[in-house]
């Protein structure tokens, strides 16, 4: 067992600090502390992107040869690390994190010199088109029905939960070829170049947070060209699969536990604990706060074995289980930046939120964003697949049943 | 990084393992809790010559020069197996200690002894904060002729009533935290012996007015010896509690497989299932954040407040994850003669000791 550090890793750190303190621009800081959701503010949050992607930094988890970095993963760690410090947008992980990986690893030439350029300079953003109204957690019972019609295939029904599909130009989605056997052997995942073809209506909805991020895309005899399709026919099942370990699997998600938790201490610190003294000072509070820190470092130790290549991160439940202690602990971190805000958090002010709005909150950024935040992360145990079909899927590896 | 065990010590690890499996099954480990020996002393024998007795200690002073990571790669498999014998006490508290201090003859002496398993030492550490009686508050230390005259209780002292030699901490008159060692025969030392919950001897132990020579103080100033050593022992304990956790899942997950009631085995009702998945995610959050503190340890850079937290995360934790194997078990599970409640015990102790984790998370919180 060893922790390297070494000059040169800290050499790579100065490069990154230098960098990161001077490249974004005001607004791509204002997004960053106004980020309420896994998905920070979006015109901002892909001007970050493009900055990053003309610095050639944009996508530390790509192979070299198509745009990657070649930073190893304690270097990697340290980028994550020190933007999460500078509370930074993290860039949309629908591109660099979920349909990029799944193409570079199961495309056609084609497809990969036609899309990957456009999903790292931010030209392009792809929505997933995955769940549908009938179709949650029972995924293989999607019925948005493709048919093959000459070159192209006629597109009938809807997805939900398509995020941002309202600012997005492609898609990739799940649909139906075939009624015939098993659920899963009739599904095709396919490439949407335009969403903008006559037949598709996109609707956003708004959530919780008051924020439409999530939106319904309605398809009425659309028709698309074939050549998007990724895989055989009725093999898509098993393409989607292959994307969710993607969509799951852990990374670098501490260090922006460490950013959250940082932000519950500043806000200690100055707020009043209704028994005397500042919260910070309050003993049940450091007792609350201790916990959530320990787990924190708890993942962090996961996510760092992780990376290191220890067999911890071979146990056929890992990305089940890093998505489950994630989203869990970001619901938990949420909650307790609520709760040290308190009434403060309860003040409805949706202007203030927008990035260049030039509205003043009232109060602080904390006040301002603990509340949505809050809001927005009951979701984090719903998507990617909800945390029950994890647990299923994780108890599944432990015992025969 | 990395964070994987090397060759030798998977193969110390093997070697212990295979050593328990065949002698030291959990029926076997009950005779010797039932027996009137404290710890079986063949066992410590098998541990002296596999070199574990003299592991964490420097070559100069009779050691193997082990690491940390040496340490939790035998101490993981002591905790599955429930292993009664002393090792944390006499080996990385009281020898740990003494090792510290072994420019003392004294000190040298004893940790001669018991590397080579001829004695039994135990750490009189930790003071009692619940007893109202002034005669029983904290251990102080005054000069008295040449000597020291010591006066307190250590509660709770792990291995004290079989140990040869007693490595206390006291608090001097000028408030520094000085170490002792004296053996257990001195005038005027006490023992109120009793077997703990998870099957090991233990005693408080009063010193009434006792004289000890000059030579018997080892330091006058060992607060930093002692966070060290008591560091390095929490981390071991934690190891052993991610053993006992890890095992206590498995013969968990293995039970939900079998048992079958209302025609199908348990663990596919999805409510014993969930609690399975619970166990593993928080089984593998202890193990991790042992590896990743051990790592932290071994190369220096270790705070107190790391070992805060790999203590109250490996006891709240393992607590949870042997709760949750008793309730899947049900009723057998209630029961002495099946090996899942003896896992939680031993887990309630490791927690409930050197601070538990309430008194850990709260530090790790008001670190601010």
């Amino acid at each position: 067992m060893d922790l390297e550090s070494g000059p040169e890793l800290e050499e790579f750190r100065r490069e990154v600090t230098e960098f990161l303190d001077s490249a974004p621009t005001d607004a791509i800081r204002e997004a960053g502390r106004k980020t309420t959701s896994a998905f920070s503010p979006f015109d901002e949050t892909i001007a970050w992107q493009r900055i990053l992607h003309e610095k050639g930094w944009v996508a530390p988890g790509w192979p070299v040869e198509y745009g990657g970095t070649g930073w190893s993963v304690e270097q990697r760690y340290v980028f994550a690390e020190e933007s999460a410090k500078r509370g930074l947008p993290p860039l949309l992980p629908n591109c660099l994190k979920m349909i990029g990986p799944l193409l570079i690893d199961l495309g056609t030439e084609e497809q990969k010199a036609k899309y990957l350029p456009g999903m790292l300079s931010g030209d392009d953003y792809w929505t997933q088109g995955y769940s549908e109204p009938g179709a949650g957690s029972d995924l293989a019972s999607l019925s948005c029905s493709a048919v093959a019609d000459g070159d192209d295939y006629i597109i009938n029904g809807s997805k939900i939960w398509t995020t941002l599909a309202h600012r997005a130009n492609r898609m990739f989605m799940l649909v139906r070829t075939s009624t015939e056997g098993k659920k899963q052997q009739g599904i095709t995942f396919l490439l949407l170049d335009r969403l903008d073809y006559p037949g598709i209506e996109i609707r956003p909805i708004i959530g919780l947070d008051g924020f439409p991020e999530q939106c319904e895309v309605f398809f009425d005899n659309a028709r698309v060209p074939q050549s998007g399709r990724v895989g055989e026919e009725n093999q898509g099942w098993a393409v989607a699969k292959h994307l969710l370990k993607h969509e799951r699997g852990g990374g670098t998600n501490s260090p922006w536990h460490e950013r959250f938790l940082g932000r519950i201490k500043d806000a200690a610190r100055v707020r009043t604990s209704p028994f005397g003294g500042v919260l910070a000072e309050d003993p049940v509070f450091c007792r609350e706060l201790g916990e959530l820190e320990a787990e924190v470092a708890s993942v962090t130790a996961l996510e760092r074995l992780a990376v290191s290549g220890h067999a911890i991160a071979d146990n056929p439940a890992f990305s089940s289980m890093t998505k489950t202690i994630n989203s869990e602990l970001t619901q938990r971190l949420t909650t307790v930046l609520a709760r040290v805000t308190g009434e403060d958090a309860l003040v409805l002010q949706r202007e203030a939120l927008e990035v260049g709005g030039g509205v003043d909150p009232i109060g602080d950024d904390i006040d301002l964003v603990a509340m949505p935040y809050y809001l927005n992360s009951r979701a984090t145990s719903i998507y990617a697949g909800t945390n029950e079909v994890q647990r299923d899927l994780i108890a599944r590896t432990l015992s025969s049943r | 990084m990395d964070f994987s065990f090397t060759y030798e010590q998977s193969m110390l690890r093997e070697s212990v393992t295979r050593y328990l499996e065949k002698n030291y099954a959990f029926e076997t480990r009950q005779e010797i809790v039932r027996s009137a020996q404290p710890y079986s002393s063949d066992a410590w024998k098998t541990y002296h010559e596999l070199g574990l007795l003299a592991l964490p200690f420097p070559e100069e002073a009779g050691g193997l020069d082990g690491s940390i990571v040496d340490l939790i790669a035998i101490a993981e498999p002591f905790g599955a197996h429930l292993v009664v014998e002393p090792y944390v006490p006499s080996i990385m508290l009281a020898g740990g200690a003494l090792a510290a201090v072994r420019e003392q003859p004294l000190a040298q002496q004893w940790l001669e002894k018991i590397i080579e398993g001829e004695a039994i030492g135990a750490f009189a550490h930790e003071d009692s904060h619940r007893v109202g009686d002034a005669k029983q508050g904290p251990v102080r230390a005054t000069a008295s002729g040449d000597g020291h005259r010591l006066e307190g209780r250590k509660q709770l002292v792990l291995a004290a009533a079989e140990a040869d030699v007693l490595v206390v901490s006291a608090t001097a008159e000028n408030g520094a935290q000085a170490l002792f060692a004296l053996e257990p025969t001195t005038p005027g030392v006490s023992l109120t012996p009793f077997t703990t919950i998870d099957g090991r001897s233990a005693a408080h132990v009063d010193f009434d007015g006792v004289e000890v020579p000059a030579q018997a103080c080892l330091s006058a100033d060992a607060a930093e010896i002692i966070g060290s050593v008591v560091g390095q022992a929490l981390v071991v304990l934690a190891a052993e509690a991610v053993g006992a956790t890890g095992e206590v899942l498995r013969q968990t997950a293995e039970y939900a497989g079998t048992r079958h009631q209302f025609g199908v085995p348990i663990g596919s009702f999805q409510t014993v299932a969930h609690r399975l998945a619970d166990m593993k995610m928080d089984a593998t959050k202890a193990q991790a954040t042992l590896l990743y503190t051990a790592a932290l340890v071994e190369a220096g850079t270790a705070t107190p407040r790391d070992i805060s937290v790999l203590k109250a995360q490996v006891g709240r934790l393992g607590r949870k994850v042997a709760e949750a194997a008793v309730q899947t078990h049900g009723g057998i599970g209630m029961t002495d003669e099946l090996a899942i409640g003896h896992y939680l015990k031993r887990i309630v102790l490791i927690e409930t000791i050197f601070g538990d984790s309430d008194y850990h998370y709260r530090l790790v919180g008001a670190a601010n």
